[in-house]
């Protein structure tokens, strides 16, 4: 593995563990499109730096013999924003990438460092968490997964222990149905002010919902409770009160992209937004 | 920004306040403190270390108690700097003491901070929520250290060095 100014390059994971169990202080970098400005801004000074760039298993996306997807955790937000193969449920993948601040930094960021910082405005965590995805971590042990929604646990902090890293998200197979990411902003690129993922398939059952909220607290949120109530054959006070429960459970902050209770009136409106656009187009389906 | 927040403790007004004023007590409930002295009468310092993100910043504070009310209140201000002069901190704070009934008081503490520099630059409302749970943390380290002990008087000469 070459070391230059302070820079590491393993070429596989295990070596990239290894730095990271001898370096505490060492920070991963994949895009470096928040690292660096952080670096830039002198809020982080790390040991040093350990690319992921040569890694070869950390790139691309393929597809899993059953249907379902693994995205390594170096594919940048262009890659994943471009990706056609994500369709129906699994469509809000693409579409939070997409809407992921501009072009710029869809270019150098990339999902594994995304999720990794877990920035509570970020569009990918709430995307992962309705998509029900896993996340990939690899340790000096081997490697483990985890669902999205236990993978993001406070503010800035996930599940990773020291020494770990992320290696991939990987997406169960898209169902015929609806998936969508909306985001608030105040202007185009900005973080989220709120933002609202979905997915909506329908059965024999009736239809069956899943919607987490992004940054409307530490980590996106999920009840089982509104999903339970947005799905069946829900009319509006089933959705008026999954808006609630949301709204009561979300921690928003107060900052220059709006204040608490803001966001917090946001909540079932964007959820109703959502929830009202996936079922028109499941109804133009069927 | 203004942090704000209270808890009770199942103890006298009185033998709360004398804990509050006890340095060596306060310092080691506030997560993160690992120095406190005690430089004249009414001043002390303190070092403070908080990381959230990746980010770590540890200041160098003094401490002014402006005023003393026994058993009410305590007004003091807080004033410091990152070891590099980073970021800067200033902070006027009031604690107030509430006698629920002979047994049980409730602590009150409001708190006016200001961040300017690199810290400054971060994410300040998430800063909020990090220092108010560091005030949750701060209440139940209180809790669990005087609520098991007796009553003590205040004793800043035992302040750890």
């Amino acid at each position: 593995m070459s070391v230059d100014q302070g820079v590491f390059r393993p070429a596989s994971v295990d070596e990239a563990v290894s730095v990271l169990a001898r370096l505490p202080d060492a920070r991963l970098i994949s895009g470096g499109a928040t690292l660096v400005a952080m670096i830039n801004a002198r809020l982080i000074e790390p040991a040093a730096l350990v690319s992921l760039a040569g890694v070869d298993e950390l790139h691309g996306i393929t597809e899993n013999p059953d249907g379902g997807w693994r995205i390594g955790a170096m594919t940048r937000h262009r890659d994943v924003a471009a990706e056609r193969r994500f369709t129906g449920t699994l469509a809000l993948v693409q579409q939070a990438a997409s809407l992921i601040a501009n072009a710029t930094v869809r270019n150098m960021g990339t999902i594994g460092g995304a999720i990794a910082h877990a920035d509570p405005g970020l569009d990918y965590p709430p995307a992962l968490v309705a998509a029900d995805a896993q996340i990939e971590i690899a340790s000096g042990k081997g490697r483990r997964r985890l669902p999205a929604s236990e993978f993001f646990v406070d503010w800035y902090a996930t599940a990773l222990q020291s020494a770990e890293l992320v290696t991939a998200v990987h997406l169960r197979a898209a169902s015929d149905g609806v998936g969508l990411y909306h985001k608030l902003a105040r202007v185009s690129g900005d973080y989220a002010t709120v933002s609202v993922a979905l997915t909506m398939s329908s059965g024999v059952a009736g239809i069956a919902t899943r919607a987490a909220m992004g940054a409307c607290g530490p980590t996106p949120i999920l009840l089982e409770e509104a999903n339970a109530l947005l799905s069946g054959s829900p009319g509006e006070s089933e959705l008026n009160r999954a808006g609630e429960l949301l709204a009561a459970a979300a921690d928003p902050v107060d900052d220059v992209r709006g204040s608490a209770e803001y966001r917090r009136l946001l909540i079932p409106r964007m959820l109703a937004r959502a929830f009202t656009e996936a079922r028109a187009a499941i109804g133009a389906r069927t | 920004m203004r942090i704000e927040g209270s808890f009770d403790i199942a103890l006298p007004r009185a033998a709360v306040y004398g804990h509050l004023t006890d340095p060596g007590l306060i310092a080691a409930c506030i997560p993160g403190c690992d120095q406190i002295e005690r430089i004249s009468p009414t001043d002390y310092r303190a070092r403070v270390t908080i990381g959230m993100g990746g980010i770590k910043a540890s200041f160098n504070l003094v401490v002014e108690v402006t005023s003393e009310q026994p058993p009410e209140r305590v007004l003091s201000q807080t004033r410091g700097e990152e070891g590099s002069r980073a970021s800067m901190l200033a902070a006027d704070n009031e604690v107030a003491l509430e006698e629920i009934d002979a047994a049980n008081t409730r602590v009150s503490y409001v708190s006016d901070v200001s961040v300017t520099g690199r810290l400054g630059k971060f994410a300040l409302g998430v800063m909020k929520k990090k220092v108010e749970s560091l005030g949750r943390e701060f209440a139940e380290r209180l809790r669990e250290r005087i609520q098991i002990q007796p009553a003590a008087s205040s004793a800043p000469e035992a302040v750890p060095q």
